[in-house]
């Protein structure tokens, strides 16, 4: 055997459970949730199986090999540009019909291959009884069964690879009708010597024939007008067979051939209604599904506010109580100073993550799983019209709620590059969950809830304006909505445990280190009174047009790394400790720094994952947008106090 | 607001029992007889499972011109359809008892 690690691909449906079979297998790497176009770009992993290595990646999910969507062109460069030792297809059990005309696309390919039956569970509740010995014959490669939320079948799944891999056995494809294989037979032989065949010829004369109407077509032919000439010959004969288009045609061929597999290898028996599916037609109810909409995110903060805010105070009850300490024992010299900020930075770490952070992350995570957010596109798509958006954004402003970056990762599902922009342009203004945390900390345990939701109110309403704002510059109307609605399940606690996990991971690891060493930082500058000169430049903003006292100005410095330091680190630069906040600054104050904040330039991450997603002009123009936004708002908030 | 009901005049008018998506009533089954408008829109409704002769039914749709949620009764999946594709797909009436 030769020492070259093997590359084994995962490809299967959009929502078949590829990342979480990826994850069972590989250790917690790839974002799974039950939204279609979650893996949007690949995940890789080394596994270590047996004493030798693997190279895994998690490819996202892909309806056919015709690439239409920007994700599905990551699956095609991936296994025409590299090709893999091996493919792992992975089917959703439960809807095996449609699966299947993925795999037989794949077969084409003549590639090793195993398929994973996923999902098993689901299917034998919907009444499916799938016989894997006769799939394993009619497609003529190992089938295996797993729950991959339950970690089942992975192993057996890893044995077959090995075993595969060692024998090298390769698939043969399955036949079309005679009358369709003939007219594929002749293109073969028309194929130029020069003509860049993937796989092998079959499938390159396949793909040549689907290719009608897409761009690669005009590329491909320009230069052999002879081969140009029989392939629409081809083409033609392939449509008229059928009165359809060719690629209908061979669609239609590959959708028949599924169907006889599956009517061969699958029994349906009458399937109850599960109760899952009685609490569907409820979520999807035009009237009650809204209602519920509604209900679930006001339930969502009101749950966070009442289990948060008591812990919140509890918890800072003992920094608090170590600071004064600290201070009253050894007064204000350079070692007594840092170790306060060091107490306070730690502090405001625990008491943002342990109360709030936690509890949103787990419960996005639920809706995620469960199938939630392509629901709620449903619903709301015809809002998001009247705003000159469409339902697909829908779930992608959802994820922003958990953090902006994912979610402007995500806006790669979205077809035009104007809807992409705008989306991505407008993520950047709602309030991910540190950022909610730090709101609802502040706004709710100073002022109470009512102001928290207000000012939650507040910033939807900004996002809508901006939005009708900026679809009216970009003017196009967008296309109409396709977007599969998966059915319900329900989440593995696993799954969303791992995934709040790694998230918090993220922040413990990133964003707590930055707040302790900003604290720090941040006393060392008071003590040396260079905070007064970053006060004193940023003064005119600070003090004049907002209304605010000049010492905040240096927390906004830290408001470039992350919003919500500027938030924390107001203590700080203010010298007093949580509870005492309001007898230093009045609500107004508080009202229009926390909406400055708010609207601040995008977090470090979230902008450079917009120029590296949108390019350098989208990137900027966000800055430009949330800069002038935070000020003109915030301006407002300050007016709007003055005034009533 | 408005746009629901210009939706309603612009659709085909009923010809021999063949009508567009947005004018089935909801639950009973039809057959996908024709889908108009251009190689991308159907390309995306054949990689999604959406072929001609499929069955389907209509399962909901959402308030003030929303989207129509499409089942396949042929292969169990749904989808969300925006109006102005909805209206693009014709079907025909299908027997209740037929597969």
């Amino acid at each position: 055997m030769n020492d070259r690690v093997p590359v084994i691909v995962f490809i299967g449906q959009p929502n078949c459970g590829k990342s979480t079979l990826f994850n069972a297998i590989a250790g917690f790497k790839a974002q799974t949730s039950n939204f279609p176009g979650t893996t949007v770009c690949h995940a890789h992993s080394q596994v270590v199986w047996k004493n030798r290595v693997y190279s895994i990646v998690d490819l996202p999910g892909t309806y056919s090999l015709t690439p239409q969507e920007p994700q599905e062109k990551v699956v095609l460069t991936h296994i025409f540009g590299e090709k893999p030792d091996l493919i792992v297809n992975v089917i959703d059990a439960s809807l095996l019909c449609r699966s299947l005309e993925l795999t037989v696309e794949l077969l084409e390919l003549e590639y090793p291959m195993v398929v994973v039956l996923n999902m098993m569970d689901l299917a034998e509740k919907k009444g499916m009884k799938i016989d894997p010995v006769a799939l394993e014959n009619k497609l003529g490669v190992p089938v295996i069964k797993t729950v991959a939320t339950r970690g089942q079948g992975t192993k057996e799944l890893m044995d077959r690879v090995e075993k595969i891999l060692a024998e090298q056995t390769t698939p043969r494809h399955l036949r079309y009708s005679g009358e369709v294989e003939g007219r594929i037979k002749k293109l073969i032989e028309m194929l130029p010597a020069d003509f860049p065949v993937i796989a092998n010829p079959r499938f390159t004369a396949i793909r040549a024939i689907e290719a009608e109407t897409l761009a690669v077509d005009k590329f491909f032919l320009e230069n052999n007008p002879e081969f140009k000439k029989g392939l629409d010959r081809v083409r033609q004969e392939i449509s008229a067979l059928r009165e359809a288009p060719a690629y209908e045609v061979l669609a239609a061929e590959r959708h028949h051939l599924a169907l006889k597999i599956f009517e061969d290898c699958c029994r349906v028996r009458h399937a109850r209604l599960s109760s899952l599916e009685k609490l569907d037609s409820l979520i999807m109810h035009p009237v009650l599904g809204l209602f519920l909409l509604l209900l679930i995110f006001a339930g969502m903060f009101y749950l966070i506010f009442r289990v948060g805010s008591p812990l919140e105070a509890w918890l800072l009850k003992p920094w608090e109580a170590l600071r004064l300490g600290i201070q009253e024992r050894y007064g204000h010299n350079l070692p007594a100073e840092l170790l306060v900020g060091l107490v306070q930075g730690v502090g405001g770490g625990v008491a943002i993550v342990f109360p709030y952070f936690i509890p949103l992350l787990l419960l996005m995570g639920f809706l995620e799983d469960i199938g939630y957010l392509a629901r709620a596109g449903f619903l709301m798509d015809a809002f998001m019209h009247r705003l000159g958006l469409h339902g697909k954004s829908v779930p992608l402003f959802i994820l922003g709620f958990g953090c902006n970056v994912p979610a402007i990762m995500a806006t790669r599902i979205l077809e035009s590059r104007r809807d992409r922009i705008i989306t991505a342009l407008l993520i950047p203004f709602i309030p991910c969950a540190a950022r909610t945390t730090i709101i609802l900390a502040l706004v709710a345990f100073l002022l109470g809830p009512w102001w928290a939701l207000g000012f939650y109110f507040l910033n939807l309403v900004v996002v809508a304006v901006l939005s009708s704002i900026l679809t009216r510059v970009f003017k196009y109307s967008s296309p109409g909505l396709i977007l599969e609605i998966p059915s319900l399940k329900w989440p593995s606690p696993k799954n969303i445990l791992q995934k709040t996990y790694f998230n918090l991971k993220e922040f413990v690891r990133f964003a707590w280190p930055i707040l302790i060493a900003g604290s720090l930082l941040l006393s060392f500058l008071s003590f040396l009174h260079f905070d007064r000169l970053v006060n004193a430049v940023l003064t005119p903003l600070v003090s004049g047009l907002l209304g605010l006292p000049s010492s905040l100005g240096v927390t906004l410095l830290f408001g470039f790394l992350r919003k919500e330091l500027s938030l924390l680190m107001m203590f700080q630069a203010l010298g007093v400790s949580y509870g005492q906040l309001l007898s230093v600054i009045n609500r107004a104050q508080l009202l229009t720094f926390v909406t400055f904040v708010n609207f601040f330039i995008p977090c470090l991450s979230t902008l450079a994952i917009l120029w590296k997603e949108l390019g350098r002009r989208v990137a900027l123009i966000s800055v430009v947008l949330n800069l002038s936004l935070a000020v003109l708002v915030s301006w407002l908030v300050r007016l709007a106090f003055a005034l009533f | 607001m408005f746009g629901h009901k210009k939706d309603r005049v612009e659709s085909p008018p009923i010809v021999g029992g063949v009508c567009s998506l947005l004018e089935i009533p909801h639950g009973h089954k039809f057959r996908i007889a024709e889908i108009n408008g251009g190689a991308g829109l159907h390309r995306r409704l054949l990689a999604l499972g959406f072929h001609r002769g499929d069955l389907v039914a209509l399962d909901g749709e959402a308030l003030l011109g929303g989207p129509v949620l499409v089942k396949n009764l042929n292969s169990d999946t749904r989808i969300a359809l925006g109006r102005s594709i909805a209206r693009k797909i014709l079907v025909e009436p299908a027997d209740e008892h037929e597969r």
